[in-house]
């Protein structure tokens, strides 16, 4: 009987708070999905190329499991709080009838856990499901579709989503139950008390309109003028701003309803009801539409930020060669031929790079000079300075690197005598700077090797002469062979840059074309590198990226829309008598359920409208603050990738907006349906 | 001869089916004359809430019709049933039931509002209720500001606004204390001279009766009992005290008939 009762409250709790429920579900699957990263097929490969970065992700992915805990926390206790004070009267009831408080207690917590046990029935599933689908669509997207499939359910993932989860409701439940088993039954048993809101003069909440408004503009401008990431004092002061300007704006915020009220001449039907109402929400609860606003803006920034720049972080690099050992190009060719992989390689080209000693010192004055005509810039400072260091050069050899321009389809240099041209990596210079360098080279300048001046050729080169990382040169110079020879003193290497068969790719595709070929060096002495690697260092900033911040933004999201659905619709419950009497006065339900909708698109629109506003902000001072130079120069566009999102974050909150107006009027017409006689 | 406005005939409404059927009103038929200020009373359970709630289309009667001014307001749907509900009566509850996020001018100009009534022709009228009833002070207030005689005054005058051919009131004294009471009733009374309201009111309280001109007395959803105030003769005070002894002779059923 008792079992009966515990099951029969679990599902009326399920039906009459769905929201509630969905939003469980989500988190149910967002939890699972994080927590299985590492049996997505894009981590299983990043794993072999960026073994190192991939295992710090993992080591950050309980801190953010933590985190994601804590939040869910909250949700759970704000929406749970709601229907235990909406079930008041009933638990007052069962006491009257002579339920123990013990009893009661062990039946809030069954009824608790077969919620629980039922959103993990639903979520589980769906979060297998779905953590395979993103497996298989991000394996697509990357490319990595050809390595194959495995089908990665994580038991390990199941378990900690089943103990935070059921952790977080008991808690929550916890909380409820011990503050219901305090109360006296009388307390209980009284009709659940409409919140009163405190009166404050007018004046008042003027005050913390415009005191909110000049916070935010203050924060605004931290945030643009990039002053925030500054220093850790000035983000500090910049989120507080905003912070406390967003709740004092909704403080404040009620008057532009009363301004409204007043300002308007023809209140026909329920406009008035309408925005009372909403005024009312608001004045009551401006901490959690605050709260809401922020989350939201959240939510916008990691989205509209991590997509834009993960879908930006590959493709920068234009890839000529496939392979770059370390090593003459005989002693690498006799390995080859050994691990019986040399026919696999179709065009190998050796570039020398080396320093010279203190003996023949390197000078690079005239060239800064050449800045002075330059009109004054923070960028232009900034390549002064860094030129300042540019004191002992590495020296690429002509003749390997001309091989490799023609190889990528470029013009090759040709350098007269005292001639020499300059080497750029393009992660160092690029955008401005690499314009402002391109300007001082117009002007003809001079370095000095030794004793002797060599004229610097006008244009820049920017063509990696490895495929990956073997060597990183910043800023380098290309000397013809002969004076290489004469110079290079110190670190001398070859550097043999080495093509695939184009059969070979062409029948295996180029990532199994290399795995193939890597199997077989990794059992030579080779040092080596492939594009693969380069391509994984690409994909483990788009994957890390992306899939942290569209996490961090579903969690978000969840949040402040169950926060303030649960909220409006709990009130609009705690209100429904109401809405009876406005039947009685000859309200049509036509005009009520307009009057519903109108409240939720005004309450769901303000924190979102404030949120948008600010996550252009937000967005601008995170590309300020956390782009790679490279990155930079595509500023427009990804200002329009991010816009883009930020509206898609829109629509999803439109459609979430009319689930809840769904919800609004089914509400309004079940309460009437005993009343209704039409 | 004034005219009829409300015409009640074999009304019966039944709870329940089988042996655990309930007759909340029995057959009963009376007529409510324009400017009349009509009184129910009975004991717990006698049908008369049953009796308003059928009158203001919260419920539909098991059989028999109500007619306003010759009409059937059973048959009343949609846009005419909104209409009759907000224009044609007006409702005053025993809990007021003012929207309390709404202002006391807020709250009575609501039916208007609703009603398309253009704001100036709602002021107007409200300048005049709001004498009558003395709320023009706290017209600018919150109910939740506002002591409980005066939250009535306020539901009277959102009643009133539309000048209604019926106003139905629902125990409107339940909730208040003697003084109040009185103060209400009296502009009730005062209204009902002045305007030619014509007042339906339920109660269980003896003293807000004495200020009908009628009375009906129910029992077991019938009508039992009637009561005429003898005017001029009669003083308040003695119409009074017959409604105290029916209240006494009530408990006994149709032996005590006077």
């Amino acid at each position: 009987m008792f079992f009966n009762l515990v099951l029969k409250n679990s599902r009326k709790n399920r039906k009459e708070n769905g929201l509630f429920f969905a939003s469980l579900i989500v988190s149910i699957i967002a939890f699972y999905i994080i927590l299985s990263l590492e049996n997505q097929d894009v981590m299983k490969f990043l794993l072999k190329m960026e073994s190192d970065a991939v295992n710090r992700i993992y080591q950050l992915l309980p801190a953010l499991y933590g985190v994601s805990l804590v939040l869910l926390f909250f949700l759970v206790y704000f929406a749970g709080r709601y229907q235990m004070e909406l079930r008041s009267h009933e638990l007052g009831m069962y006491l009257m009838m002579g339920m123990r408080r013990l009893r009661m207690f062990v039946m809030l917590m069954a009824e608790d856990f077969f919620h629980s046990l039922f959103a993990l029935l639903v979520g589980i599933p769906a979060a297998v499901f779905l953590s395979e689908m993103i497996s298989l669509i991000t394996a697509k997207l990357v490319g990595l579709g050809i390595i194959g499939h495995s089908f990665g359910f994580s038991w390990k993932a199941v378990l900690w989503t089943v103990v935070g989860f059921i952790l977080i409701k008991s808690a929550a439940m916890l909380i409820f139950c011990i503050s219901v088993m305090r109360k006296e039954v009388v307390s209980l048993l009284a009709d659940t008390q409409e919140e009163k809101q405190k009166v404050k003069r007018p004046v008042i909440y003027y005050l913390e309109l415009l005191l909110g408004l000049l916070l935010l503009a203050g924060a605004y401008y931290l945030a643009i003028q990039g002053k925030a990431w500054e220093d850790v004092k000035n983000m500090g002061l910049t989120l507080f701003l905003g912070s406390l300007g967003t709740v004092l704006l909704f403080r404040g915020g009620g008057m532009i309803l009363e301004l409204l009220l007043k300002i308007r001449k023809q209140k026909r039907g329920l406009w008035t009801f309408t925005f009372r109402q909403l005024q009312e929400n608001v004045f009551l609860r401006p901490g959690s539409l605050a709260v809401s606003s922020l989350l939201i803006l959240a939510a916008l920034c990691c989205f509209g930020y991590g997509v834009s720049v993960s879908s930006q972080a590959n493709g920068k690099e234009i890839h000529t060669v496939d392979y770059t050992f370390v090593g003459k190009k005989d002693a690498v060719e006799k390995e080859l031929e050994a691990a019986g992989v040399r026919d696999r390689f179709a065009q190998m080209i050796e570039v020398r790079a080396g320093m010279a000693d203190q003996e023949m010192p390197f000078s690079c004055e005239k060239l800064i000079r050449a800045a002075d005509s330059l009109e004054e810039s923070e960028e232009k400072a900034n390549v002064v300075e860094s030129l300042g260091f540019f004191t002992s050069p590495y020296y690429i050899s002509l003749s390997g690197y001309n091989q490799l321009l023609g190889l990528a389809g470029k013009e090759p240099i040709e350098l007269k005598d005292h001639q020499v041209a300059l080497y750029s990596d393009d992660d160092f210079y690029s955008g401005k700077r690499l314009e402002i360098l391109e300007a001082m080279l117009l002007k003809m300048p001079t370095v000095k090797i030794g004793s002797t001046s060599y004229q610097l050729t006008s244009e820049m080169y920017q063509t990696n002469f490895v495929v990956d990382r073997s060597i990183t040169v910043a800023l380098g110079v290309i000397v013809p062979d002969s004076l290489y020879d004469q110079i290079v003193t110190i670190n001398d290497t070859t550097y043999l840059d080495a093509v695939l068969d184009s059969n070979l790719v062409k029948e295996k595709g180029l990532m199994q074309a290399m795995q193939s070929v890597n199997q077989r060096l990794d059992q030579t002495q080779l040092q080596y590198e492939s594009y693969l690697q380069n391509m994984g260092r690409q994909l483990f900033y788009q994957v890390a990226l992306g899939y942290i911040t569209i996490y961090l933004a579903v969690i978000f999201l969840i949040i402040a829309n169950t926060v303030m659905g649960v909220q409006y619709l709990m009130h609009q419950q705690k209100t429904g008598r109401r809405y009876r009497t406005l039947i009685r006065l000859g309200s049509s339900y036509k005009s009520l359920c307009a009057s519903s909708n109108r409240q939720i698109r005004w309450y769901f629109g303000l924190p979102v409208v404030v949120a948008v506003i600010s996550s252009f902000f937000g967005v601008r001072a995170l590309f300020t603050g956390f782009l790679t130079e490279s990155i930079r120069t595509m500023g427009p566009l990804l200002f329009k990738i991010s816009g883009a999102m930020i509206l898609f974050i829109v629509v999803v909150e439109l459609i979430y907006i009319s689930a809840v107006m769904r919800l609004g009027i089914r509400q309004i017409l079940r309460r009437m349906d005993s009343k209704r006689e039409e | 001869m004034k005219q009829k406005i409300l015409d009640i005939q074999s009304l019966k409404k039944n709870y329940g089916k089988g042996s655990n059927q309930t007759k909340a009103l029995n057959g009963i038929t009376f007529q409510v004359i324009e400017g009349e200020f009509l009184g129910i009373m009975g004991s717990s359970g006698s049908g008369k809430t049953t009796l308003l709630n059928c009158i203001a289309t919260a419920i539909h009667p098991t059989e028999g019709r109500i007619l306003l001014k010759g009409e059937d307001i059973g048959r009343f749907k949609g846009r005419r049933l909104a209409d009759y509900r907000g224009k044609r009566i007006g409702y005053l509850f025993q809990n007021f039931e003012l929207l309390d996020n709404l202002t006391g001018r807020e709250n009575i100009l609501l039916p208007p509002a609703i009603h398309n009534i253009p704001e100036k022709e709602g002021n107007v009228r409200l300048k005049v209720l709001a004498e009558y009833l003395e709320i023009e002070e706290i017209l600018d207030k919150f109910p939740s500001q506002m002591s409980g005689g005066q939250k009535q005054r306020v539901a009277a005058a959102r009643a009133m606004i539309l000048t209604p051919e019926i106003v139905l009131a629902d125990e409107p004294t339940g909730a208040l204390d003697t003084k109040n009471a009185k103060s209400l009733m009296e502009k009730l009374s005062l209204l009902n001279q002045e305007e030619q309201s014509t007042i339906l009111m339920v109660t269980h309280d003896c003293n807000a009766a004495s200020y009908c001109s009628r009375i009906l007395f129910i029992q077991d959803g019938k009508i039992f009992h009637e009561l005429r105030r003898k005017y001029p003769q009669e003083s308040q005070q003695q119409f009074y005290e017959r409604i105290l002894m029916v209240m006494a002779q009530l408990g006994g059923g149709s032996a005590n008939v006077l």
